[in-house]
């Protein structure tokens, strides 16, 4: 809603500038999102055109003399339309214009000029208001040397609320006018309406036949003289954002602006029944409405008929039918109240916003919908000529009363948590005009019915906080006692981002959303029905953000791709994100890596990422978890992993995660190389942990190591000797470290040599060469007839 | 030659070759030659026998002071040998310290996990507990619940992503205040932070993002108040950007509040005075705030005549934008190394 300040000044005494008034609105009413003078120009002065003539030396422009009062000055001009006789903007050598145009003397094509004749475009006032072409001729009465800013009435400042849907009241002139007397303490000063009416009778005939439309009113005015409207008219019109028309739309348009309530005039002769019919609209039903599209309407849409065909779509827009025209002779001038509800399906369906569908949709005063009239048909008798037939006719089922709330003033104080005085919340409640009793301590408050949005106590607390100002409460804390703790699976998810940042992981945030085609891309063979589970939006944006994620690996990919394309080669990344189906939400744990840890350029000390490397650092990270006994176990369920390196994460009790490295094909077709994945279930995390519970005593006595080296065959896994030997190993077997994989060398093809180092307690006693021996031999034939290793 | 004089000879020549010795090893052999068991102390030894018993003493102290003399030479030239090799040591030890460290790369949280574990920790310093929740949300408890019923204007179908009529991806994290105000058994106090993931049915550009990070807060106590939500954010903007950061409340609307505000903070990049990011006015609207509204607390089974409530809710993102000075919120989702290494 743009204010007009000269206009709010009709209505109430501001004294401030428009800069202190957008402040206060700012902190007590609503925000303002910029304020400006209509016209940002100086040195500006009426000019008289005495004379003009063709200049020698080029076509298109005059040389006029022009009477800016105390003198006359020759100012060269471009416009054709500059003729003499003419009262013109005239902006003096020294004027600037608006974007810092300066206007200096100066010699055109050999004439000297002193100033420039102005359009209106060129004072600001943008060509959707006034649509001319050249100069501007001021029509209104004045004299060389007057401000013609002053003249045109746009010596006007502009503040434009950016309103809440809320503050329905805010739309309308006299609504600002309430809030602003309320923050300056002062009086609304309304305005009288007093209109003379004719002998002849208003004989329209009008029936609702809906409960979508609470009143009706109208009043038939007759011949109407259809002319420009008057220029301070226009200003308040263009200051508001609206282009002047005629006078008939720009009287309706200004006491819409002025009440907040809209207002429609028919042609009277062209609606043919003399009668007003309000109903819902048939199931498609068309109207051509004012643009001249043709609308298709349902049951839900409220109709305005002659009582055989629709004229308007109530509160909408009017029909093309009975659109007032030049020729116009009676106008049938409408003021009513529509269901909001009604108002915004329709124009939401229609996808059709008027300034009176705006307001509808919020909920209008009813106590405003004949003041309207009224004023309005008082404008038309003083700028349209027109004669007022006698009478309102009218439908009114509206409900004109009062809200009445009650509310403890300790209530209030209690809930903005001050120690306003009762006086002072009463002093506040007269600022508002809410007009109140106290008794006691409890304040019985009558809501008028422009402030249709105050339905509690809680809107009374607001309206005392917000005139009192939001700078004026106290700063306190909670009285509450309570522990805070985040929750032992967000500790957890803490360790966890420790951790892998600690190993050097850099964490991302990706979409959750992705194509559906994408899916499944890191979901297992045993999994593949989770497809018929997956998350799928009814209207998606676009295709690739259609289904929620069954795994973030697939977006964090993406964001290896933009990197490792951008040379940033080294990715080691991992999100804490979700796996989302139709049942349920599941957290899950995942990472993409690729290149060099750690990278050090100088002394070429590489560590370039590989499976192992990969797996290092998840199992690094579960054993500080408390997750050693979690193991890996070779799989090849996941289509898009290397089959030969992926491995499942599991526990006796099932599977926890994956880790393995993207296959080739997948890798060629997403521009990848070397990399490679994991992902890990939280909420297995958690479940599975296994957090220490009593200090283990630190051996007192020397442990005695065994390096040995084994040759293999190539399938058996690393995991299977460290059960053999373990098994073997017995109690006093403590730990087996495998320090080294040797392929190739004098060994055969399909062999490898593994080396472990074993180490050997008691805690009891000191261990003999003799008995480690002894066990290592026993570790050796287990090993050769269960695995066919050999020593090396 | 006297004793005394031979004496004095031998210390004499020993000086000298002690002082030219160059190693350990070879002053264990000068040492072996003077004081050793076939030494020249040894030979001199040998006259004693020679002497007048009443000489005897006389030569033995004369020939231990020299013998002490000489011990002192070998110690000081040990010392030295030793010295030399040390500095040698060093001097071959020598290096560069300007060259580069080999450096062991650490990870980075990202900002939005920094500046929510940051927030999370403000307020669980204040009591809070902090609540997660379902983003696939039902309507019920994303709209219904917070005072949006189906038919409120506030309400647009075009910025919820719908996944059948009744569920949707959550617009904002308020869905977990209903859930904890829902499952508190006691219908007691609450004091919770609810950081989450979000969806909004906006195209991405600088601006708008489809996916953003809430931080939402309640406060549901019998005395709860206006005061107690402004001291609030208060210390959460202090916290944010700066001990020196006042913040300014203004009447704003939101249907699950009432009264609702818009909550500016002072500019900390001009300190209030007027700069282009607070487009000369001095002040950031960083979030939005008010009292719940009491169709929220009935929808969840609170009194509301018994107890009064405080929430607000703020973008994650948005933050972090004016802390650093982010212009494109799409920086957080593309996740380019060099940008998300930067905070630390
Ligand atoms: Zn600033």
């Amino acid at each position: 809603m743009k204010v007009s300040l000269n206009w709010l000044k009709e209505l109430v005494d501001v004294n401030i500038t428009i800069e202190e008034l957008s402040t206060l609105f700012n902190l007590h009413s609503g925000e303002v999102e910029e304020y400006y003078n209509l016209v940002e120009a100086t040195n500006l002065v009426v000019g008289y055109v005495e004379s003009k003539e063709q200049h020698p030396d080029a076509d298109k422009l005059s040389i006029c003399h022009v009477n800016i009062g105390n003198e006359v000055s020759q100012i060269v001009c471009g416009a054709p339309n500059v003729e003499k006789g003419q009262h013109v903007i005239v902006a003096l050598p020294g004027a600037v214009l608006p974007g810092g145009f300066n206007i200096k003397s100066s010699t055109i094509r050999g004439v000297e000029s002193n100033g420039m004749i102005c359009s209106l475009s060129e004072l600001g006032i943008d060509k959707k208001y006034h649509h001319e072409e050249g100069i501007h001729e001021i029509t209104v009465e004045c004299n060389p040397g007057d401000n013609p800013v002053e003249v045109l009435s746009l010596n006007d400042s502009v503040f434009a609320l950016d309103l809440t849907p809320n503050r329905a009241d805010l739309l309308s002139i006299m609504g600002v006018a309430y809030d602003t007397a309320a923050i300056l303490k002062t009086e609304v000063k309304l305005k009288e309406i007093s209109l003379v009416e004719v002998q002849k009778s208003n004989p329209v005939i009008i029936e609702i036949d809906t409960d979508k439309c609470s009143s009706y009113y109208a009043r038939v005015i007759e011949n109407i003289e259809i002319k420009d409207s008057p220029k301070w008219m226009q200003a308040r019109l263009i200051a508001a954002g609206m282009r002047p028309i005629n006078n008939v739309v720009d009287i309706t348009n200004y006491v819409m602006l002025e009440t907040g309530q809209p207002l429609h005039a028919f042609d009277y002769d062209l609606l043919e029944t003399g009668k007003i019919v309000v109903r819902q609209a048939n199931e498609n039903e068309e109207l051509v409405t004012l643009d001249n599209e043709t609308r298709k309407l349902t049951v839900n849409d409220i109709v305005i008929t002659n009582g055989s065909k629709s004229v308007a779509i109530g509160g909408v827009m009017g029909g093309l039918d009975t659109e007032i025209i030049s020729t116009s002779r009676s106008i049938l001038l409408e003021s009513a109240v529509f269901d909001f509800y009604s108002i915004r399906k329709t124009s939401n369906r229609l996808d059709l916003r008027s300034e009176a569908s705006t307001r509808f949709e919020r909920k209008v005063d009813p106590n405003r919908t004949l003041l309207a009239l009224e004023m309005a048909s008082m404008l038309f008798g003083k700028y349209a000529n027109g004669d007022i037939l006698k009478g309102v006719n009218k439908v009114e089922n509206g409900d004109l009363t009062e809200k009445v709330i009650t509310v403890e003033a300790g209530k209030i104080n209690k809930v903005l948590g001050t120690n306003y005085p009762v006086e002072l919340i009463e002093e506040t409640l007269s600022r508002l005009n809410f007009k109140h009793t106290l008794e006691n301590d409890l304040l019985t408050i009558q809501i008028p019915t422009r402030r249709q949005d105050i339905l509690t106590y809680q809107d009374i607390v607001e309206e005392v906080g917000r005139i009192q100002g939001y700078d004026n409460l106290p700063t306190t804390l909670p009285e509450t006692v309570s522990m805070g703790a985040l929750s032992p699976s967000q500790l957890v998810k803490r360790k966890i981002h420790t951790l892998l940042t600690g190993l050097g992981l850099n964490e991302v945030v990706t979409y959750s959303l992705t194509s559906k085609d994408k899916v499944l891309d890191f979901v297992s063979k045993d999994e593949q029905h989770l497809l018929s589970e997956v998350v799928e939006l009814m209207m998606p944006m676009s295709q690739d953000k259609s289904t929620m994620i069954l795994s973030p690996i697939r977006g964090i990919l993406e964001s290896v791709k933009y990197n490792v394309a951008r040379k940033n080669n080294d990715v080691l990344f991992y999100e804490l994100s979700k796996r989302y189906t139709k049942e349920e939400e599941t957290e899950v744990l995942c990472g993409a890596l690729t290149g060099e840890l750690s990278n050090v350029l100088w002394q070429g000390k590489k560590e370039v990422v590989d499976f192992y490397t990969a797996k290092g650092i998840v199992s690094s990270m579960l054993l500080e978890l408390g997750l050693s006994h979690l193991y890996f176990e070779a799989t090849n369920d996941y289509s898009n992993l290397h089959p030969g390196q992926s491995a499942y994460i599991k526990d006796r009790s099932g599977i926890v995660g994956f880790i393995g490295k993207l296959h080739p094909q997948y890798e060629k077709a997403n521009d990848l190389k070397n990399v490679y994945v994991f992902e890990l279930k939280i909420e297995s995390l958690l479940e599975l942990r296994r957090p220490l519970k009593k200090v283990k005593e630190i051996n007192k006595y020397p442990s005695i190591y065994r390096d040995l080296a084994i040759v293999v065959n190539k399938d058996v896994e690393a995991q299977s000797i460290k059960t053999v030997i373990s098994k073997t190993g017995k109690r006093m077997l403590t730990d087996i470290m495998i320090f080294d994989l040797f392929v190739g060398g004098n060994l055969a093809e399909n062999q490898k040599s593994i080396a472990l180092r074993l180490a050997f307690t008691d805690p009891k006693r000191t261990l003999e060469s003799k008995e480690v021996d002894e066990r290592v031999k026993e570790i050796l034939g287990s090993l050769e007839k269960q695995l066919s290793a050999v020593l090396r | 030659m006297s004793v005394k004089e031979k004496l004095q000879e031998l210390i004499s020549e020993a000086k000298e070759k002690i002082s030219l010795v160059q190693s350990v090893h070879e002053l264990n052999d000068v040492k072996a030659k003077y004081l050793g068991k076939k030494g020249s102390f040894q030979e001199i030894m040998k006259l004693m026998k020679d002497l007048p018993n009443e000489e005897r003493p006389m030569f033995g102290k004369l020939t231990n002071e020299a013998k002490q003399v000489i011990t002192n030479y070998l110690i000081d030239q040990k010392q030295l040998i030793e010295d030399a090799k040390v500095n040698e040591q060093l001097r071959s030890e020598t290096i560069d310290v300007t060259l580069p460290g080999r450096s062991f790369e650490v990870g980075k949280k990202h900002l939005l996990t920094q500046i929510k574990e940051e927030l999370e920790d403000l307020f669980i310093g204040m009591g809070y507990s902090v609540m997660e929740g379902p983003e696939i949300e039902i309507d019920e408890y994303n709209f219904e619940k917070l005072n949006l019923p189906k038919n409120h204007p506030a309400r647009d179908m075009q910025d919820t992503f719908y996944i059948t009529e009744e569920t949707l991806l959550r617009t904002h994290t308020s869905p977990v205040q209903v859930r904890t105000m829902l499952d508190n058994k006691e219908k007691g106090p609450i004091k919770i932070v609810c950081p989450g993931k979000v969806f909004r049915r906006d195209d991405d550009d600088a601006t708008h993002s489809h996916q953003f990070m809430q931080f939402e807060g309640l406060v549901v106590d019998e005395t709860t108040s206006m005061a107690d939500l402004k001291g609030t954010l208060l210390v959460a903007a202090r916290k944010l950007f700066g001990d020196k950061r006042e913040i300014r409340l203004r009447p704003s609307y939101f249907p699950f509040t009432e009264p609702s505000v818009e909550v500016d903070v002072s500019c900390h990049n001009c300190n209030g005075k007027g700069c282009n990011i607070c487009k000369g006015t001095g002040w950031i609207e960083v979030l939005g705030a008010g009292v719940v509204n009491n169709n929220v607390l009935e929808a969840s089974g609170y009194d509301s005549t018994k107890y009064q409530a405080f929430a607000f809710g703020m973008g994650v993102e948005r933050i972090a934008m004016l802390k650093y000075g982010i212009n494109d919120i799409r920086s957080f989702y593309t996740n380019d190394i060099r940008f998300n290494k930067q905070f630390k």
